[in-house]
């Protein structure tokens, strides 16, 4: 089973603690959102999560095993990781970078390809060149590369910052369906989809956790004015406590 | 694909051909029908003996430019890099030189190439570590690293030239060498550059997935389970042996590795599989034609490779970087 546990995690960029002491648990399965401010540390804790990041304090492990020892091969077949910016230096087309994405597992075929292609509605623009698609576009193909071997952990950071509203809603809300069966950790700047979507938010501010609680209690919390310093309203839909930046220009 | 691949095959095939035909006296079809068939006559023992080697000579070391260029450049992740412009050949260059020049009581034909390949290794891993030092990966900044590396390494072997020269060695030996040129070896020495050529694009198509992971950038390809570090240390020693074999065999030959994965990019696509054997079918195509045109241009003279290459590879490398430094 793919549990991921971290104690202590610390790390030093220059004179910055861009992580202090931060504590994580999650898995086997689970959706899990981290939300917070810029500069929170967020991109740092899913870098180490995916055993990306080695010279930081503090213990990570997988499955009961040190992540620093993972071998490559190994580490990419447990965790999927979506990296924030994506830029190649070749003028791939999507369809080679996501057999690229399914070259490092033994699992994904060409069946897999196939169907991770037409999932995240990649058909029509596989074989155009990078250059030539839009950033959403760049977006769905990197994504498909990394869920192409459907790793047990995936790790995102900001997957749906440059997707259209209608992409991101199928995004989350395939996170949140793939969190029941696999463990799923994505760092979001959008806090009513966080919400809304994900059973448990993790919210960070300045390299420490300032709470993690399951959504439904984060919604209406002091937690959240406090560490975005904006006043927050909680709206209920369908049963579910949504939470959202109280806009203020109808008071 | 298999077009492709059938296209390049013949090409190289009409190459040979038309630079077995090449010479201060060119020869006819049927005289190159005659002569690959064992005739006996001497203009046709020249065609067989002489010129065929020195022809498949020059599709080895045009291979291998191509495959050394192809390397560089995903190496680097940067189109722009070749081996000759980064100063790796010309650190094989000072290697080969000092082998040449200093008698260190080491049989020359296995020195030349240790020398070579040291120097190469070295001189790669300087612009690989003055660039990473710099942050300049992009196109410019590591070009102008390469072409300073480049700069005193061949002032460094322009000195040695001068200071370890004497009547024994001539430097003109050493001197038309350095300007790129193909020497007509043996049935032997062709047999050593086809089994090299063949042991270099082995060890380069191995380097085919982890290039292909380092083009989607370190992180991506870290990710993926590639450990960047081990690989770019490996990569780097497998092309430094391939630049020192063309060195060892055809001196310093220029833009030849700049433009071989270019036209290979076009032709076969981004992805190394593909792309390191095509980047040496084309190498060997263009330095058979361009050896073809040394031989022949200036009768009874011949004229350096490395000029040839020079003089059509010079406006092309500016196109490239034209454009790249307008987008």
């Amino acid at each position: 089973m793919s549990r991921i546990e971290a104690t202590g995690l610390t790390l030093q960029r220059g004179s910055k603690t861009v992580l202090d002491g931060v504590d994580f648990a999650a898995g086997p399965t689970g959706a899990i959102a981290v939300i917070g401010p810029n500069g929170a540390g967020k991109s740092s804790l899913a870098k180490i999560l995916a055993g990306l990041i080695a010279d930081h304090a503090g213990a990570a492990s997988i499955a009961g095993r040190p992540l620093a020892s993972l071998t490559g091969p190994e580490r990419t077949a447990l965790i999927g990781y979506v990296p924030q910016s994506f830029h190649p230096h070749w003028d791939i087309t999507p369809r080679m970078l996501v057999q690229m994405g399914a070259e490092r597992g033994a699992k994904a075929d060409a069946a897999a390809i196939a169907a991770v292609l037409t999932a995240r509605e990649i058909d029509p623009i596989a074989d155009r060149r990078w250059s030539a698609l839009s950033g959403g576009e760049q977006a769905r193909a990197l994504l498909a590369s990394v869920e192409v071997t459907d790793p047990p952990i995936l790790i995102a950071d900001e997957p749906g910052a440059s997707l259209d509203i209608r992409h991101r809603i199928d995004l989350v809300r395939g996170f949140a369906e793939r969190g029941r069966e696999r463990l799923v950790i994505v760092v979001l700047h959008d806090i009513e989809l966080a919400t809304t979507w994900f059973e448990r938010v993790v919210v960070m501010d300045q390299g420490r956790i300032a709470a993690d609680l399951p959504s439904a209690e984060l919604a209406g919390s002091d937690v959240l004015p406090r560490v975005f310093r904006v006043p927050f309203e909680t709206i209920v839909v369908d049963g579910v406590a949504i939470a959202r930046p109280a806009s203020g220009r109808h008071t | 694909m298999i077009r492709v691949w059938a296209t390049l095959a013949a090409l190289l095939v009409a190459a040979i051909l038309l630079g077995l035909a090449a010479g201060h006296d060119w020869a006819g079809p049927a005289e190159i029908v005659r002569a690959l068939s064992g005739d006996p006559s001497l203009d046709s023992r020249l065609i067989a003996d002489w010129r065929l080697p020195r022809v498949l000579a020059a599709a080895g070391v045009g291979a291998l430019l191509g495959l050394g260029g192809c390397l560089f450049q995903g190496l680097f992740r940067n189109p722009l890099a070749e081996p000759y412009l980064l100063g790796s050949a010309g650190g094989a260059a000072i290697g080969a030189t000092v082998a040449l020049l200093v008698p260190l009581g080491v049989p020359q034909h296995w020195l030349l190439p240790v020398l070579a390949f040291l120097g190469a290794w070295g001189a790669t891993l300087l612009v690989l570590g003055v660039s990473r030092v710099a942050g300049a990966v992009d196109a410019a900044g590591l070009l102008l690293a390469g072409v300073a590396i480049a700069a005193v390494l061949g002032a460094l072997r322009s000195f040695l030239m001068l200071a370890l020269s004497d009547e024994t060695v001539s430097l003109q030996v050493v001197l038309s060498w350095t300007l790129g040129g193909i020497q007509t070896p043996g049935w032997s020495g062709l047999a050593l550059l086809a089994a090299l050529t063949l042991a270099c694009f082995l060890l380069a198509q191995r380097t085919a997935r982890g290039l292909d992971l380092l083009g989607l950038g370190e992180a991506m390809a870290h990710g993926f389970g590639l450990d960047v570090k081990r690989f770019v240390a490996l990569a780097v020693l497998v092309g430094a042996a391939v630049v020192a074999v063309a060195v060892s065999f055809g001196g310093l030959v220029a833009f030849v590795g700049l433009a071989a994965p270019h036209i290979a990019r076009w032709l076969v696509g981004p992805r190394h599989g593909p792309l390191i054997p095509a980047s040496g079918l084309v190498g060997a195509i263009v330095v058979v034609l361009a050896d073809a045109i040394a031989r022949s241009a200036l009768p009874p003279a011949e004229v350096p490779l490395g000029l040839i290459t020079a003089v059509a590879g010079g406006p092309f490398f500016l196109i490239l970087l034209a454009r790249r430094l307008r987008s």
